[in-house]
C-alpha cells in the first residue's frame, strides 16, 4: 500500500508506537486469518477460481491423448493425437495465460521486493511487476483471441469409446469426467433425465447432457459474471461516489438524486426490465448486473471521501498545487477504497445470487452455457417428477459460493474496521 | 419541521422526474419496441403485409411514437406525451370533452396491459392483496425470531451463542430461495416422495362447498411452504442491526446506572435497553412498505401465486411495456415515500434528531 495508507493504519489500528514493521494490510490479514471459517471460505473461492481455469482438463469429452489407426499411403499406421489440447478454445487459453501471469507476478514481485526493500520503493516494485505481467498477459491473449479458431471435431466420448472397442484406437487417456458440457447422449439412447449411474455420476439433464460436467463448467460463468459485473459497478460507483464526496454541494446533490433514482426501483424489477428489452446474452447480463449494482458502492465511497477531504494530507496535496486527478486518485482513493473491498465482496455474493435467480427463471445466460441456476430450473416444476440429482448439487454450489463470499465480507469488515479492533 | 418536510418533498420531484426519464429511456431505446405487441412473437413478412403494418402503426400510435397521420414524433416529445398521459396534466370540465392543461397532475393513468387487455391499475389491484398478505405474515415471523435472536446475541457477545447465531443467520441468508423452494416442493409436495403440502396456488381448486373453517385451514395449509421460503433469509440483516443497536445502548451510561441500582441484567436489557435500541430499526420497518407491494418474483413464480412478482415476471417474458413501466413507477414512488416516512419517524421518535 502507499504511504498514506500506512499513516492511516498507524493512527487507527496500531496505537503502540514500537511495532512499526506491520503495515495496515499485514494487521488486517492477520485479523482475518484468526478465524478458521474465514480461511475455509477463502479456500473455497480459490478452489472455484482454479476450477474455472482448469475445468477443460477435468471435464471434457476429448481424451488427453489417443492413438488412432490411420491409413497413410495404403499402409495402416498408429498415429498419436492430442485431441483435448487441439480443442482448447481461445477463452481456455487466455484463462491459462492469465493465471500463469498471476503466478509469475507473485514471484517477480517477491524477487523485486527483495531488491527494493525500503517501504518507499515497494510501490515501485509492485508497479514494475504489474507492468511486466500485464504486458505479458496482453501480448499472449490478444493474438490468441484474434487467430485462435478451434477446429471442428465431430468425435465425443461415445465415438472414442466405440473406436477403442472396435480396435481402431488404443492408449487413450481420458479426463476424470469424460463429458463436455454440451455433449448430449443420442436421443435414441433414451438417457434424458436419468438418475446417477456409472456413466453419469450426477445423472443427466433434459438434453441428455452430463450433470456433473455442467456443474463443473458452470464455475466459469459464475466466477466470470461475479467479477466482471462487480468491476463495472466498482468503476461507476467509485467515480460517481468520489466526485460526490470531493465536490460536495451541487455535485453531491445531483449525484445523490441519481443514486436515489437507481435505488428507488427494486433491483430485481430493474434487471427484469433491462433483460426484457435488451436481450440476455452473457455479456448483456454482466453489463446489466453491473449498471444496476453500483449505488451501494457510490454511497460508500462518498461517505469515505467526505471524511477524507478534511484530512491534513489531502489539504497538503491540494496546497502544493497537485492537479485534481492526482489528489483524487493517487492520494484519496487508496485510503477511501479499503472499506469498499467489503462492499464489493458482498456485492459479488449478490451478483452470484441474481445470476442464478435469473437463470432459474429462464431469463439468464443462454441455453448451451451451463449455469447452476438453469440446472436447478430443470429439476422439475410441481406438475412433473422431481429430479433431485439436478437440484441438490447445483443448489449446494450456489449456496456455498454465496456463503463463502458473505463470510469473506464479514471477516474483512471485522478485520478492517478499527472500532471492532478496539473492542476486542 | 415543516420546512424540512417541504424541502424533502421538493427534492423528491427531481428524483421522480429522473425515474420517469430512466424508465422511458430504457424502454424506448430498446431494439424492436415499436414492432408490435409481444415483440418476440412472429412478425410475419413485413413487406406487403398490410394488416401487420396497420397493426404496427396502431401500436406505435398507442405508445405515442407516431401521430395520427403516421408521422414520427421526436423522442423528447414522446417523453412529454407519455408523461402527460400517465400523470394526466389536464382536466376535462363538466359537459365538454376538451382537455384543459393544468400545471399539476390530476390523476394517474397507467395505461393498458398488452397481454391481459386490461387497465394496469386493475391488474395491480387484483394482485396487491395476495402479495401483501404473504409479506405481512412473513415479516411477522422474521421479527418474531430475529429480534429476540439479536438481543440474545448482544447479551452473549463474543460467546459461542453469538458466533453460532451470526453464522446461522448468515448461512440462511446465503441459501438460494430457488433451491429451498424447489427442494420443498420436490420433497414435501410431490406424490413421488411425501405429499404433505399443496405445491401451487393459494387455494384448493374447488372451494365452493367448503365451510369457513375448512377454507381458512386450506388457505393456511397452502401458505406454509411459500412463507417458509420467504422468511428464512430475512433473519440475518434484522438480527444484526438489533445486535449492534443493543450493544451500542448497553455500553451507555444509563444502562450502567440501571445495573448499579441493582436491577438484574434481564430487566436492564428488556425494560431499558430494548426500547432504546428499537430506534435504528425504524429504517427497516419503513423499508417494508415498498416490499409489501413489490413481491418476490422467484417465490411467486415458483409457487404459481398470482401476485405482483409474478405479474412482473410474466410481463417481462411478454415484453408487456405498460405493465413494466407501471410497476417500476409504483415501486419507485413507494420507495421515495417510505424514505420520507423513515426520516419523519426518526424526528418523532427521537427529539435529539434535528433537521435544520
Amino acid at each position: 500500500m502507499t504511504q498514506p495508507a500506512n499513516n492511516l493504519a498507524t493512527a487507527a489500528v496500531a496505537p503502540v508506537a514500537d511495532a512499526p514493521s506491520r503495515s495496515f494490510w499485514e494487521v488486517a490479514i492477520g485479523a482475518y486469518k484468526r478465524r478458521i471459517i474465514n480461511r475455509i471460505a477463502f479456500c473455497w473461492i480459490l478452489f472455484l477460481l482454479l476450477l474455472a481455469v482448469f475445468v477443460p482438463f477435468l471435464a471434457n469429452g476429448q481424451p488427453f491423448t489417443i492413438e488412432l489407426k490411420r491409413t497413410v499411403n495404403g499402409s495402416e499406421t498408429w498415429l498419436r493425437e492430442w485431441p483435448l489440447f487441439a480443442q482448447l478454445t481461445a477463452l481456455d487459453l487466455i484463462l491459462l495465460f492469465v493465471s500463469a501471469c498471476a503466478v509469475a507476478y507473485y514471484f517477480i514481485f517477491k524477487r523485486l521486493g527483495r531488491e527494493y526493500a525500503e517501504r518507499e520503493k515497494r510501490f515501485t516494485a509492485r508497479a514494475l511487476a504489474l507492468v511486466i505481467v500485464i504486458g505479458a498477459a496482453i501480448s499472449c491473449s490478444v493474438p490468441t483471441l484474434i487467430w485462435r479458431t478451434t477446429p471442428l471435431n465431430p468425435y465425443d466420448y461415445r465415438t472414442y469409446q466405440q473406436m477403442l472397442q472396435t480396435g481402431d484406437a488404443r492408449g487413450a487417456v481420458f479426463t476424470v469426467v469424460h463429458w463436455g458440457y454440451g455433449e448430449q447422449e443420442p436421443l435414441r439412447a433414451q438417457r434424458r433425465f436419468e438418475g446417477p449411474s456409472r456413466d453419469h455420476w450426477l445423472g443427466t439433464d433434459g438434453n441428455g447432457r452430463d450433470a456433473l460436467s455442467r456443474l463443473l463448467w458452470s464455475s466459469r460463468v459464475v466466477m466470470g459474471i461475479g467479477f466482471i459485473a462487480i468491476s463495472i459497478s466498482l468503476a461507476i460507483g467509485v467515480v460517481i461516489g468520489g466526485f460526490m464526496g470531493y465536490f460536495v454541494r451541487k455535485v453531491d446533490l445531483i449525484g445523490m438524486r441519481l443514486v436515489e433514482i437507481f435505488e428507488s426501483i427494486p433491483v430485481f424489477i430493474l434487471i427484469l426490465i433491462f433483460i426484457a428489452f435488451y436481450g440476455r446474452n452473457i455479456i448483456m447480463i454482466m453489463v446489466i448486473l453491473g449498471i444496476t449494482g453500483w449505488t451501494g458502492i457510490a454511497r460508500f465511497v462518498r461517505a469515505e471521501f467526505l471524511k477524507l477531504r478534511k484530512q491534513d494530507y489531502v489539504q497538503a496535496a491540494k496546497a502544493i498545487g497537485l492537479p485534481l486527478h492526482r489528489v483524487l486518485f493517487r492520494h484519496m482513493l487508496p485510503n477511501g477504497l479499503t472499506p469498499v473491498i467489503v462492499v464489493v465482496t458482498f456485492g459479488i455474493a449478490g451478483t452470484v445470487m441474481s445470476e442464478s435467480a435469473l437463470s432459474f427463471l429462464g431469463v439468464g445466460v443462454e441455453p448451451p452455457t451451463p449455469s447452476w441456476g438453469s440446472m436447478l430450473n430443470e429439476a422439475g416444476n410441481p406438475a412433473e417428477e422431481f429430479r433431485w440429482w439436478l437440484a441438490i448439487a447445483p443448489g449446494l454450489m450456489i449456496f456455498l459460493t454465496v456463503f463463502a463470499y458473505n463470510i469473506i465480507g464479514e471477516g474483512l469488515r471485522d478485520a478492517i474496521d478499527p472500532r471492532l479492533n478496539k473492542i476486542r | 419541521m415543516l420546512t424540512y418536510i417541504l424541502r424533502r418533498l421538493a427534492l423528491m420531484v427531481p428524483t421522480l422526474i429522473g425515474m420517469t426519464l430512466m424508465l422511458f429511456v430504457i424502454v424506448r431505446f430498446a431494439p424492436g419496441v415499436g414492432s408490435g405487441p409481444g415483440g418476440l412473437g412472429p412478425g410475419g413478412d413485413m413487406q406487403g403485409n398490410e394488416a401487420r403494418l396497420e397493426q404496427i402503426k396502431k401500436h406505435q400510435q398507442r405508445l405515442g411514437m407516431v401521430d395520427a397521420e403516421g408521422n414520427k414524433i421526436p423522442i423528447y416529445k414522446q417523453y412529454f406525451i407519455w408523461l402527460d398521459n400517465t400523470f394526466k396534466f389536464w382536466r376535462v370540465p363538466m359537459a365538454s370533452n376538451v382537455r384543459i392543461p393544468t400545471p399539476i397532475p390530476t390523476g394517474i393513468d397507467l395505461g393498458e396491459s398488452m397481454q391481459y387487455r386490461k387497465p394496469v391499475w386493475e391488474l395491480v389491484k387484483e394482485r396487491v392483496p395476495t402479495t401483501a398478505t404473504l409479506n405481512i405474515i412473513s415479516i411477522f415471523f422474521v421479527y418474531l425470531i430475529a429480534l429476540p435472536g439479536g438481543m440474545l446475541a448482544a447479551a452473549k457477545r463474543g460467546r459461542s451463542f453469538d458466533v453460532a447465531w451470526g453464522l446461522t443467520t448468515l448461512a440462511l441468508y446465503s441459501l438460494p430461495t430457488m433451491w429451498i423452494g424447489s427442494m420443498l416442493i420436490g420433497f414435501l409436495a410431490n406424490p413421488q416422495y411425501v405429499k404433505l403440502f399443496p405445491a401451487a396456488g393459494l387455494h384448493a381448486t374447488d372451494t365452493r362447498y367448503m365451510t369457513f373453517w375448512q377454507y381458512s385451514f386450506d388457505y393456511m395449509w397452502h401458505l406454509v411452504l411459500p412463507i417458509i421460503t420467504m422468511t428464512y433469509a430475512g433473519f440475518a440483516y434484522l438480527s444484526k442491526q438489533m445486535r449492534a443497536s443493543m450493544l451500542d445502548n448497553l455500553s451507555q451510561d444509563y444502562a450502567r446506572t440501571a445495573k448499579a441500582k441493582g436491577l438484574s441484567g434481564f430487566v436492564v436489557a428488556t425494560r431499558h435497553v430494548f426500547r432504546n435500541s428499537l430506534l435504528p430499526l425504524i429504517t427497516i420497518a419503513t423499508g417494508i412498505i415498498p416490499g409489501l407491494i413489490g413481491g418476490s418474483v422467484i417465490i411467486e413464480t415458483m409457487f404459481s401465486i398470482k401476485g405482483m412478482g409474478e405479474l412482473a415476471f410474466r410481463s417481462t417474458l411478454a415484453r408487456d411495456l405498460p405493465v413494466m413501466q407501471a410497476l417500476g413507477l409504483i415501486s419507485g414512488v413507494l420507495v421515495l415515500v417510505s424514505y420520507l416516512i423513515t426520516d419523519l419517524c426518526y424526528a418523532v421518535a427521537d427529539p435529539r434528531v434535528s433537521y435544520d
